[in-house]
């Protein structure tokens, strides 16, 4: 062995005890390791990694179902600045995304309130409240498609007795976006609520019985000391509302198919429409790196303005 | 024992007013969001001449279980028996790579620990929808299209179950296993004898996590069966839409036959989450965490 040591180092040939006694951040390497992270590694580098790569490299091409992909630059993207349609599914998208995220965000922060204080029957609730969220998306979407049919939907009669006329929930142009969003409020508070409620049980309990014992009322004591305490979870809760209302399909294709007339059309719905009815993989490739390319910019912005150490 | 609780309810203060008020607006609004689902359930009971009516009914008059009957004329033991293997399957895979790897990643040295660790955490904040087509496109070239392997694809490799063993694994004392080691264990051994029998939560709450969102995966399994024999339970009872202007097929059935097929979609999920609630709402928040 001592004779092994003076030999130099370039000149030394492989062994296996040398690779045994490497180091790695001043620590031996464990070369273990690597077998365990293959199973997942060689999958993940081909369905994730490798997949995100080439949806960049297909963006970039005239690629469709049958025949040989094209390099045509940027030509997607062009077209995508030019298609009515593009602009059209980002507004619905985005208007979608305006009345879903603060209805979703008020409707769970209430539900989570409630829920905490462990009143009479509060696992009742919190159940009827997460449920929709463990149901099938199919469920939700042919359900609320029931619900609410204008002639004999369950909402619209509940309505007539108070007097309002028949409203074309899903039918109409100007009603389409809306009555998605009802289905979506539905299925997805439950999963808001949870987030918020694990933010309200790391609140002590103390700092809002010295609130109440000051003279504050539940309310104020709610909106002064519970509701700051409790941005960090709600900001949580924001963006990932805002992530996964930019990424609305499922219950879109089930309920109104992007109709009437592409009223209520997302942008995946888009994609899903320009790449998998047309074909025109290429320019589906291109519109699903935008949507991804803003939503990384959002997640980014996200992180910088709260800082908030959620991993 | 009513004694007893009968003295506990008698010493305690009697609510305020208000408070007595929210709870039952609060009851109230619980039992509302359960509704559409009893309506669901209530629906799928009537005759088809008793659905399209103006009056509510919350009972069914008459209880028919013939829209149920005409639901199972469809293969629907079938989509169920392929949601079911490919919920295991792609549930079982998952679990085991993320345990290894995740293992790996809070425990061992090794060179690419750390771009490993930050390429799952990109991952996470990634939308699939980003490799829907390039993975559409993969599938299609390689001729896998209607076949389990492919609707497994997306269990495939799961980044939220490494990061969920990697989390718990870091949580757990080393001096489990520097006591294995000084017994001679290797790492396999250390892994398997002590790590993993510890590690049930993790297993469990990824479980329950996993195979929901397996079971209920709607835009991959639509894209890569075009065969009726292949779809799995969402993506077939998708299919009973009643015509409103949507794209599928239609059924003669309506809306009655429509609720038929989604109680029958509903019930295994409410079973398993009535059973696991509390596993349920704590694994939900695990996964809000993860950003």
């Amino acid at each position: 062995m001592a004779a092994l040591g003076s030999v130099p180092l370039a000149g030394r040939p492989f062994s296996l005890a040398r690779l045994r006694r490497a180091t790695w951040n001043g620590e031996r390497i464990d070369w273990w390791a690597y077998v365990f992270v293959l199973p997942f590694l060689l999958p993940f580098l081909v369905t994730t990694f490798g997949a995100i790569l080439f949806g960049i490299y297909v963006s970039f091409t005239d690629w469709g179902i049958i025949g040989a992909p094209h390099w045509i630059g940027l030509k997607n993207y062009e077209r995508a600045v030019a298609d009515p349609w593009v602009w059209k599914t980002w507004s619905n998208t985005l208007r979608y995304g305006l009345v879903v995220t603060p209805t979703i965000t008020v409707v769970a922060l209430l539900m989570a309130l409630f829920v905490n204080q462990r009143w009479w029957g509060y696992t009742f609730a919190r159940a009827a409240f997460y449920a929709p969220n463990v149901v099938s998306v199919t469920v939700i979407g042919l359900v609320w498609v029931w619900m609410l049919d204008t002639r004999f939907g369950l909402v619209n009669q509940y309505l007539g007795r108070f007097g309002v006329p028949d409203v074309p929930w899903l039918t109409s142009p100007s009603w389409a976006l809306y009555g998605v969003a009802i289905a979506s409020v539905w299925w997805d508070a439950g999963f808001s609520m949870v987030v918020l409620l694990a933010g309200l049980q790391d609140i002590p309990h103390e700092l809002r019985e010295s609130a109440s014992i000051d003279g504050a009322n539940q309310l104020q004591a709610i909106w002064h000391v519970v509701i700051p305490l409790l941005r960090p979870a709600l900001s949580l809760v924001v963006t990932l509302l805002i992530i996964s209302t930019l990424r609305v399909f499922s219950q879109i294709y089930l309920m109104t198919n992007g109709g009437p007339a592409g009223a209520s059309a997302s942008v995946i719905h888009y994609v899903y429409e320009v790449g998998f009815s047309r074909y025109q993989l290429g320019y589906a490739a291109s519109l699903s790196v935008m949507l991804f390319l803003t939503i990384l910019v959002l997640t980014v912005v996200q992180l910088r303005a709260f800082r908030e150490k959620t991993w | 024992m009513i004694a007893e609780w009968l003295r506990r309810v008698l010493k305690r203060q009697p609510p305020k007013a208000l408070t007595v008020l929210v709870w039952i607006a609060g009851m109230a609004f619980a039992i509302a969001w359960a509704a559409p689902l009893v309506w669901m359930v209530s629906t799928s009971l009537k005759l088809p001449s008793q659905v399209m009516t103006r009056t509510i009914e919350w009972l069914p008059r008459t209880v028919t279980f013939n829209n149920y009957v005409h639901v199972m004329q469809k293969p629907v033991l079938r989509w169920m028996l392929n949601s079911g293997i490919v919920t295991a399957a792609s549930t079982a895979v998952s679990l085991i790579t993320g345990a290894m790897a995740g293992y790996a990643l809070a425990r061992m040295n090794f060179p690419g620990r750390n771009v490993l660790f930050f390429l799952i955490l990109a991952v996470l904040i990634i939308p699939t929808e980003m490799t829907i087509v390039p993975l559409f496109i993969g599938v299609l070239k390689i001729g896998l299209v209607n076949n389990y392997l492919s609707l497994m694809v997306p269990g495939l490799a799961s980044a939220f179950s490494v990061y969920l063993f990697r989390n718990f694994f870091l949580t757990l004392p080393r001096e489990l296993e520097d006591a294995a080691a000084i017994d001679g264990a290797n790492r396999l051994r250390m892994f398997w004898s002590v790590a993993l029998p510890v590690a049930r939560p993790a297993f469990i709450a990824g479980a329950i996590l996993l195979s929901t969102t397996y079971w209920n995966l709607f835009l991959w399994p639509l894209l890569v069966t075009f065969k009726e024999s292949m779809k799995t339970l969402p993506v077939g009872m998708a299919g009973f839409t009643p015509g409103t202007g949507v794209g599928q097929s239609t059924q003669v059935e309506g809306y009655a036959g429509a609720m038929a097929a989604m109680t029958i979609l509903t019930i295994p999920s409410i079973i398993v989450f009535i059973i696991l609630q509390r596993q349920f709402i704590e694994g939900a928040t695990s996964a809000g965490i993860k950003g």
